[in-house]
């Protein structure tokens, strides 16, 4: 790695000022974990000037148990997260889904608002040396649009209509199907209108803004929670495709659904029309198999990637029997 | 943002004049050690105490093997994505290619050359067992298989299998893993 300035951060103002100082050409440093394969393998135009770690930030790794939820600090580990016994019993799809994350060493490492905050994997993107200047780096086109777009968006573009790099995350499917809420050093977001696609940007978040915390509404009563990924390999692997579901029943009859699909589209996307679907009936095959129809109908898969929308449909299907009465049926992915 | 002339050596915050600078030293940075522009970072490794001048660029496996000559630890895919270069910092494994040097001051590293030293049962069983076949990925293993039994000295087949799942072998050396940690592991409890 070429060289550049580090600082510890004491603070979230600190660490905000250091980055403006550096005009931009500074980046923040917790986990490491995918800032730092990008600074080596020279993926982006501008190289930092300066990293500002913010790990030395005191108490922003917390997980606490709050009188309306949960409340996670930005620095907490998929790790903690995974193994935490209160996101186990309640908050289940998130510790599902930070305990399928990469590998146990990255999940040691890598840190919640990290895996929320990481950038594209598209492989024209992350070519060494910059070696396609594409749409999301500013550039002119999107070199994945007619050329190998096979882990890539099935429902379009972003960025000038073209980008259609996929958002990589794990945790974020299952934050949104949580309802959960994203607090930076700025603002309140609610975790479904966290993301948004622009040049060099994954996120609404201003490049001086920092996550503090992530809020989790306490589960209504009833209320069962999934997370499933689809991959290559069982380990250090991105998912093709993940969801994650949280369904809360009456009496056996579903009154309220969130179901988020990811790696599927430029952002995590919630599929309104499968949680509508499943809203006043039962969690069966025929009502689970309907809402993965739903989820998938206005699927536009691109020329290599058509193969994603059956497994999304499925993993719809499954999550959303997953958090039915009779779980033990479901083949996990 | 205005320019600012005074730069705090603390924080880097900017200030229109001495005055104000000293001031907010005063404030924020009473007593406090002036951050070392060598990065000067100390940390145990194997029990024994460093404290190395790093460069910001420098990650912990550029440090731990080029530096202080503790070869065990394995260069092979330098992206987190292989778990040859595993060590264990604080208790736990993490991989020393994506964690820069500067960032663990203050920290305990136990790299494969501690585990040997202190004569751990698993390089033993790793041998008996022929976890191996060329051996590169060999010190990698050996570091995430010894912070699991740290952390639960009596894992399941299953739990040994999810523990290793973030280390590679090219030769296919994997069911010999999972014998000789929960020969160990049996080992280490019956005692």
């Amino acid at each position: 790695m070429k060289n550049f300035e580090h600082f510890n951060a004491r603070s979230i103002d600190e660490a905000a000022t250091l980055l403006v100082r550096y005009g931009g050409n500074a980046a923040f440093i917790a986990g490491g974990t995918d800032l730092l394969g990008k600074m080596k393998d020279r993926i982006l135009p501008a190289y930092p000037e300066a990293l500002i770690n913010i790990k030395t930030i005191p108490g922003l790794d917390a997980i606490e148990e709050t009188d309306d939820g949960l409340s996670i600090g930005a620095l907490a580990t998929l790790a903690q997260i995974a193994t935490h016994p209160v996101i186990r019993e309640k908050y289940t799809a998130l510790a599902q889904a930070a305990g399928r994350t990469a590998s146990p060493q990255l999940r040691n490492m890598g840190t919640i608002a990290g895996n929320l905050c990481q950038d594209i994997r598209c492989w024209y993107y992350r070519a060494t040396q910059n070696r396609f200047s594409c749409l999301r780096k500013g550039g002119g086109r999107c070199y994945a649009l007619k050329g190998d777009n096979r882990y890539h968006s099935i429902f379009g573009g972003s960025v000038k209509g073209g980008c259609i790099a996929v958002h990589p995350s794990d945790t974020a499917p299952a934050l949104i199907a949580l309802d959960g809420t994203v607090i930076t050093s700025k603002r309140t977001v609610k975790a479904s209108d966290f993301f948004k696609v622009s040049v060099n940007r994954t996120t609404v978040l201003e490049p001086d803004e920092i996550v503090t915390t992530i809020h989790l509404p306490a589960p209504a009563p009833g209320t069962q929670s999934a997370f499933m990924k689809f991959a290559l390999r069982q380990s250090i692997d991105f998912p093709i495709v993940n969801c994650a579901a949280a369904i809360t029943c009456e009496r056996e009859a579903v009154t309220r659904a969130r179901i988020c699909l990811n790696a599927v589209s430029v952002v995590p996307r919630r599929t309104v029309a499968a949680e509508q679907s499943m809203v006043g009936s039962n969690i069966d095959e025929n009502t689970a198999d309907a809402a993965g129809a739903a989820a998938v109908a206005n699927a536009e898969p691109l020329e290599g990637n058509a193969y994603m929308v059956p497994i999304a449909r499925t993993l719809v299907k499954r999550t959303i029997l997953v958090c039915g009465p009779s779980p033990a049926e479901v083949d996990p992915v | 943002m205005e320019t600012k002339d005074f730069i705090c050596p603390h924080c880097a915050k900017g200030f229109k004049s001495p005055e104000e600078m000293k001031a907010h030293m005063l404030a924020d940075h009473r007593g406090g050690a002036l951050p070392s522009p060598e990065g000067r970072i100390r940390l145990t490794i194997n029990g024994k105490a460093h404290a190395p001048d790093v460069k910001p660029n420098w990650t912990l496996y550029h440090l731990v093997h080029d530096h202080l000559g503790l070869t065990g630890a394995k260069q092979f895919c330098d992206r987190g994505a292989c778990g040859s270069c595993t060590v264990i910092m604080d208790g736990k494994p993490v991989l020393s290619c994506m964690i820069l040097a500067i960032e663990c001051d203050g920290k305990t590293v136990e790299t494969v050359e501690g585990i040997a030293a202190a004569g751990h049962p698993l390089i033993n069983a790793y041998v008996k067992h022929h976890a191996m076949q060329c051996g590169y990925c060999t010190p990698g293993f050996v570091t995430t298989s010894k912070a699991l039994l740290d952390d639960n000295p009596r894992p399941t087949a299953n739990e040994v299998k999810i523990a290793l799942s973030g280390n590679l072998c090219r030769c296919g050396t994997y069911p010999q893993h999972t014998i000789a940690v929960l020969e160990v592991s049996q080992k280490l409890t019956a005692s």
